[in-house]
């Protein structure tokens, strides 16, 4: 498949006029949104949690740039999240919608991941403080 | 021994069921409140940009609205047949608000620094 045709089958319209299938139990629908919608909650939080990091922690002695390894990367992963989710909507409701198994989400892989690497980064630097 | 494996239920749901099997209302009313809890969580964000950058935060801070109005919408859709219009637009709306959020927050961490430790 080409590119712009996935870009194209991610637009809202294609995903509510897929032909390929019919409209689903509204109770799924409702389900497949409220998944959605957590996961961009989860979005926003990442985002402020690294604002307050970056904006309001006061800097760590010994490296200058401490905040910044740790609260730049979690904002970025609010916006990758919030992207990723929608994506992960729509692959859900077309499956719904044709009665096909539900696609794998990637989603939790990506957030244990980055998450995982940012407490390796928050370790690091709390060591090198403490170690200057 | 093993149980018998479960049997799909067929025909009306008897009482006692998953209630949204009883009242499928219950699932547009979730979904409904999860709708008021996005909304909130901008409206934190924007709280804690103001702090930061009171422009920026006011910016975010309008968005609570806009992202609250959506979720009205989700209300009172179809109300004769009780199915709901996938209403993919406005899931674009928020994913689009948060990505820009974010773009922002991150242009505020990077160049709007403040003073050092503004907690204390």
């Amino acid at each position: 498949m080409s590119w712009s045709r996935r870009m194209a089958e991610l637009l809202p319209g294609s995903i509510t006029r897929d032909t390929g299938g019919a409209e689903p139990d509204p109770r799924f629908t409702f389900a497949n949104e409220r998944t959605f919608l957590a996961w961009s909650r989860t979005a926003l939080a990442l985002v402020v949690a690294g604002l307050g990091i970056v904006q309001l922690l006061p800097p760590f002695p010994g490296v200058p740039a401490g905040r910044d390894l740790l609260g730049v990367p979690l904002i970025a992963l609010g916006g990758v999240l919030a992207v990723a989710a929608y994506i992960e909507w729509g692959r859900s409701q077309r499956a719904l919608r044709r009665g096909e198994p539900l696609p794998r989400s990637i989603l939790p892989w990506i957030l244990a991941a980055t998450v995982s690497a940012i407490a390796v980064i928050a370790a690091v630097v709390l060591l090198a403080s403490a170690l200057r | 021994m093993t149980a018998p494996p479960p049997v799909p239920p067929t025909g009306p749901p008897g009482p006692g069921g998953d209630p949204e099997e009883r009242d499928p209302g219950l699932a547009r009313e979730r979904t409904s409140l999860a709708w008021t809890r996005t909304a909130l969580s901008f409206a934190a964000v924007g709280g804690a940009m103001l702090k930061v950058n009171a422009i920026t935060g006011l910016v975010i801070l309008a968005v609570a609205p806009v992202i609250w109005q959506a979720g009205q919408v989700a209300r009172g859709r179809s109300p004769v047949a009780g199915l709901p219009v996938v209403g993919a637009g406005r899931l674009f709306l928020i994913a689009l608000s948060v990505v820009a959020v974010s773009l922002l927050c991150l242009a505020v961490a990077i160049f709007g620094r403040s003073a050092p430790g503004a907690l204390r």
